[in-house]
């Protein structure tokens, strides 16, 4: 019964990446078209070889990389300092409100990305509400002055704080929801005993609240980082320009938007690999925190 | 013969555990059948298998004569009334009812009429468009037997039918249960832990232990004369004392303490050392220097009210603590019932009990020793 | 107002502050831009009045300019197409798994799951590679974008059916099967009716997810006549464009949102039942 859908996730979700690694460890004919290595033994490490040597010596791609990892820690970053608050007074202080608050919390899941990002777009685009509202009350000027903005107005046209501020906006509620579900089961019997013990509130919350939820705020992490490190609609939107390119803007270009499909598959290739490694360090804390709750 | 069941090595073993270890038991065609013992015993998992739901490790279930460990459950002429009652929810209670209905070749108006009927019986005419949701407890409990029951099996399986309701409700309907199967004349197998429900309900009864059948028979056959010491103690109170047998002329004599008892009840062959009991209604309380046989000293602890009799705790000598019960009868006591008193016991050799020791739970290394007849694969 | 904040008794109010503010910040830019949509100039960024012209007016609004309405209707067709695949395949696979006997249950269990925490683009190059490589025959197009839209909310049906399944429990079936029914029967006469509210709720999901979906589907567009509204609205954003792009995204949410609304209200109408019988059966 279960075999329709085994077939077709084999078909179209295996042999689709196979055919990434394929063609990685492929080549181009002479139209630039990828020809992909179906079998292992024939696999031609040349283009891999070449982006690994550009990563080695410090070329681009391992600048992109490394921006990458920047912009997406950065976002996540902030992403917990406004969501775990939200996150902790929806689990444990919202009492009636808590429904409500949990459908607004949910709400943003539903609206599409790019409209969300689009709202965003007109609110800065040069004389949006946002653009007047922000020059109005000088955070625009504290932004330039924190070398955060480069120009008046001009938050749209290649600014890394612009690409990190959409991330947060864009992918925060995917972080908020875990964090309000690992909260959610922290026993309120003991925070109360640690401040039963002595301790104020904001002393229980470090000791007690924090360390019990950092399971749930490594998972909600995670969930969000993933796809944050694959996106290139972010960057593109918001900024358009090569000073905020990521490594999912590379990959677009190689393979969507140009020919050279295989250093595209090779990036991809790369990518997955470096995921991958996030998710084993990421079971393997999360085995290590079960066992030693466990004991 | 309609509705006879008989297990022969009946074995189930889930990786290294041995639920059921080789039971062998018959149960008599239209009698009420209870299997009994605590959780874990092995009665549900039995029970499972007779339904179909498990397939056995090794042994026969043989229903009227024909092996159907290997018949899948829609095939058996086999019914089960679930612990949950299992009530479908998107159907109404004739639809429940009438569910099994479809697979017997009857016309609509036979099959009308057999829901009616049965519904009658169980007396809950009138509800055939009530939802599940909308039934008390022991409505819906009424209308799962109900669905096993009209179709007509010859052998209607209670897995602990009575568990979710609360006490005076299954008091009831332990009546209605038992009245029921007395006018049907179904063989009824039921699964429980409360020992008083099933000295209450059962024609016989098979108590079972760490998956083997420590003893069966009749109610009475099986609290008055306990072959084993889980047995005793798991109906009624069984008052145990440490003792050594011996032969003393033909009669079976036990050594508890410094003094010497005769024994007329049990095992009265063992040797050894031995497990001796006696109910609590058959040990006779006097004054503590009453000269005489199977007598011995002991200090009252303290004396339960129960409205119709006094339960007495006495430690005795061994440093037992034995139960004995005094009925408020009026009759003036020849002793006295505070904490402290010194009494007497009278242990009459005729109420005093031989017990073999109980079985220990099977390893693996048991069940693997035991000659394997595997089930034929289907 | 310091000291408002500071209560040391009540709850932290400085929490709910920050809840509010996030709220707000989180919701109301769309709404602004929900609300331009009914703006009656041209602008994005002034208020000039309140129409309808950009969802109804005669021309350069949804409903009459030929690309959003080819836009419109190409991701509804889309929607469709991908409920009816994903919603049957899956329910088949949740049930296949939950049976599963013998080896091989865990893997196919994984990889199941792997669609699920995988990147987009990493699916989308995928895709890509596959229908330009080993499936030139379908190559790209609509036929692409339904398969790639199918193979990622495959995963979501099978979990949300899984749960419910998981949540049902064996004894139903296995009352059927003791009254009589063969597995045939038990499957249809007993399991499907009790998966109902899942099977609607995973189809309203692979709705949503196929109409809000980006990346896969524009990753696999043969040309213009398959673009969807997402992908308008991404290659819109950034130009000039006219009030009608908000009318649109808007038409897409209200969509979404009915769908939903919609089977909310149908679940609940199908799995009230249970939650009362709890109820009901405490009182005798």
């Amino acid at each position: 019964m279960a075999f329709p859908g085994v077939a077709w996730l084999a078909i179209f979700f295996l042999v689709a990446f196979y055919a990434v690694v394929c063609v990685a460890f492929g080549n181009e004919d002479t139209l630039s078209q990828p020809v992909p290595f179906w079998n292992p033994l024939h696999w031609n490490a040349g283009y891999v070889l070449q982006v690994l040597g550009n990563y080695w010596h410090r070329g681009p791609y391992l600048t992109v990389s490394i921006r990458t990892i920047e912009f997406v820690a950065l976002s996540i970053g902030l992403c917990l300092l406004i969501g775990y608050p939200v996150a902790y007074y929806t689990a444990r202080h919202a009492g009636r409100w808590k429904g409500v608050v949990l459908l607004l919390l949910i709400v943003p899941f539903w609206i599409n990305y790019l409209m969300r990002m689009l709202a965003w777009i007109n609110l800065l685009a040069p004389n949006g509400w946002g653009t007047r509202m922000l020059h109005d009350i000088g955070i625009e000027r504290v932004f330039i002055w924190l070398g955060l903005l480069s120009a008046r107005g001009g938050w749209l046209d290649g600014q890394p704080s612009a690409v990190i501020l959409a991330f947060v906006y864009g992918y925060i509620p995917f972080l908020i929801l875990p964090l309000v579900v690992a909260l959610d089961r922290i026993d309120q019997r003991q925070i109360d005993a640690a401040r039963d013990l002595g301790a104020s509130p904001f002393s229980a919350f470090v000791r007690v609240t924090l360390p019990l939820s950092k399971v749930g705020i490594l998972a909600g992490c995670v969930l969000v980082a993933l796809p944050m490190f694959g996106d290139y609609y972010t960057p593109d939107l918001v900024s358009a320009s090569t000073k905020t390119s990521l490594i999912g803007n590379q990959i677009d270009e190689f393979t969507r938007q140009g020919s050279e499909k295989v250093t595209g598959a090779v990036l991809t290739l790369v990518l997955s690999a470096f995921l991958l490694l996030l998710m084993f360090y990421y079971l393997r804390t999360t085995r290590q925190a079960t066992a030693v709750a466990e004991e | 013969m309609q509705g006879e069941i008989r297990l022969e090595e009946l074995t189930k073993s889930f990786g290294e555990v041995v639920a059921v270890d080789g039971v062998d038991l018959r149960m008599p065609p239209g009698e009420f059948f209870t299997m009994l013992g605590p959780s874990g015993c092995g009665k549900t998992t039995t029970l499972r298998m007779i339904a179909g739901f498990e397939r056995p490790t090794s042994g026969r279930i043989m229903l009227d004569g024909s092996d159907v460990a290997q018949v899948p459950p829609h095939r058996r002429s086999v019914n089960t009334v679930f612990q949950s009652y299992a009530l479908f929810p998107h159907l109404d209670v004739a639809g429940n009812v009438a569910f099994g209905l479809k697979y017997q070749k009857l016309t609509k108006e036979e099959k009308r009429r057999k829901v009616k009927g049965i519904l009658d019986l169980v007396r809950l005419s009138g509800f055939e468009q009530r939802k599940p949701e909308q039934l008390s407890g022991g409505q819906q409990q009424r209308v799962a037997l109900a669905r096993a029951l009209v179709l007509t099996p010859r052998v209607l399986l209670l897995d602990e039918p009575l568990g979710a309701l609360d006490a005076r409700l299954r008091k009831d309907l332990q009546v209605e249960l038992k009245a029921i199967q007395a006018d049907i004349g179904v063989t009824f197998v039921f699964v429980t832990h409360d020992q008083e429900e099933a000295l209450t309900m059962s024609d016989r009864i098979a108590l079972m232990n760490h998956g083997r059948v420590e003893q069966a028979g009749s109610p009475r056959e099986i609290y008055e004369g306990p072959e084993t010491e889980f047995v005793a103690d798991f109906l009624g109170v069984s008052n145990l004392l440490h003792a050594e047998a011996s032969a003393d002329g033909g009669v079976c004599s036990l050594r508890i303490g410094e003094r010497t008892f005769r024994a007329e009840q049990g095992d009265t062959g063992a040797r050894g050392e031995v497990k001796a009991m006696i109910r609590p209604e058959r040990i006779g309380l006097e004054p503590h220097d009453t000269p005489g046989d199977n007598r011995m000293p002991g200090l009252v602890e303290r004396a339960v009210f129960l409205g119709g009799a006094h339960e007495v705790h006495v430690r005795v000598v061994g440093g037992e603590l034995l139960k004995a019960t005094v009925s408020n009868d009026g009759k003036p006591l020849t002793f006295a019932l505070e904490e402290g008193s010194a009494v007497g016991l009278h242990l009459p050799p005729d109420g005093l009990r031989v017990l073999a020791p109980s079985q220990p739970p099977p390893s693996a290394e048991d069940a693997a020793e035991r000659p394997v007849r595997t089930a034929p694969s289907m | 107002m310091i000291n408002w904040l500071r209560n040391p008794w009540g709850k932290p109010r400085w929490l709910k502050l920050i809840t509010i503010v996030y709220i707000l910040w989180s919701i109301v830019p769309v709404a602004i831009a929900i609300l331009f949509a009914f703006n009656a100039g041209r602008s994005r960024t002034t208020w000039q009045g309140f129409s309808f012209r950009w969802f109804t007016g005669a021309s350069g609004s949804v409903l009459h300019d030929p690309q959003y309405q080819g836009a419109l209707k190409h991701t509804l067709i889309l929607a469709v197409i991908c409920v009816a695949v994903a919603t049957p395949l899956g329910v088949a696979l949740a049930l296949g798994l939950q049976r599963w006997r013998g080896p091989g249950g865990g893997t196919v269990n994984t990889v199941m799951l792997l669609p699920l925490v995988t990147p987009e683009i990493v699916m989308g190059v995928a895709l890509l590679l596959l229908f330009l490589r080993v499936f030139p025959e379908i190559g790209l197009g609509t036929p692409a974008q339904a398969i790639g839209q199918v193979t990622f909310t495959l995963s979501y049906v099978v979990v949300i059916v899984r749960g419910r399944l998981t949540s049902i429990g064996p004894e139903y079936e296995e009352a059927a099967a003791d009254l009589g029914a063969p597995p045939h029967d038990q499957l249809f006469r007993v399991v499907l009716p009790l998966l109902i509210p899942a099977i609607i709720a995973s189809a309203a999901v692979a709705f949503a997810l196929s109409i809000d979906d980006f990346v896969v589907t524009q990753y696999l567009s043969g040309n213009a006549s398959t673009t969807t509204v997402s992908m308008l609205l991404y290659a819109s954003a950034r130009g000039a464009p006219t009030p009608a792009l908000n009318a649109i995204a808007t038409v897409a949410l209200l969509i979404t949102l009915a769908t939903l609304t919609l089977a909310f209200l149908v679940y609940r109408r199908f799995a009230s039942g249970r939650e009362a019988a709890a109820v009901a059966a405490l009182d005798i």
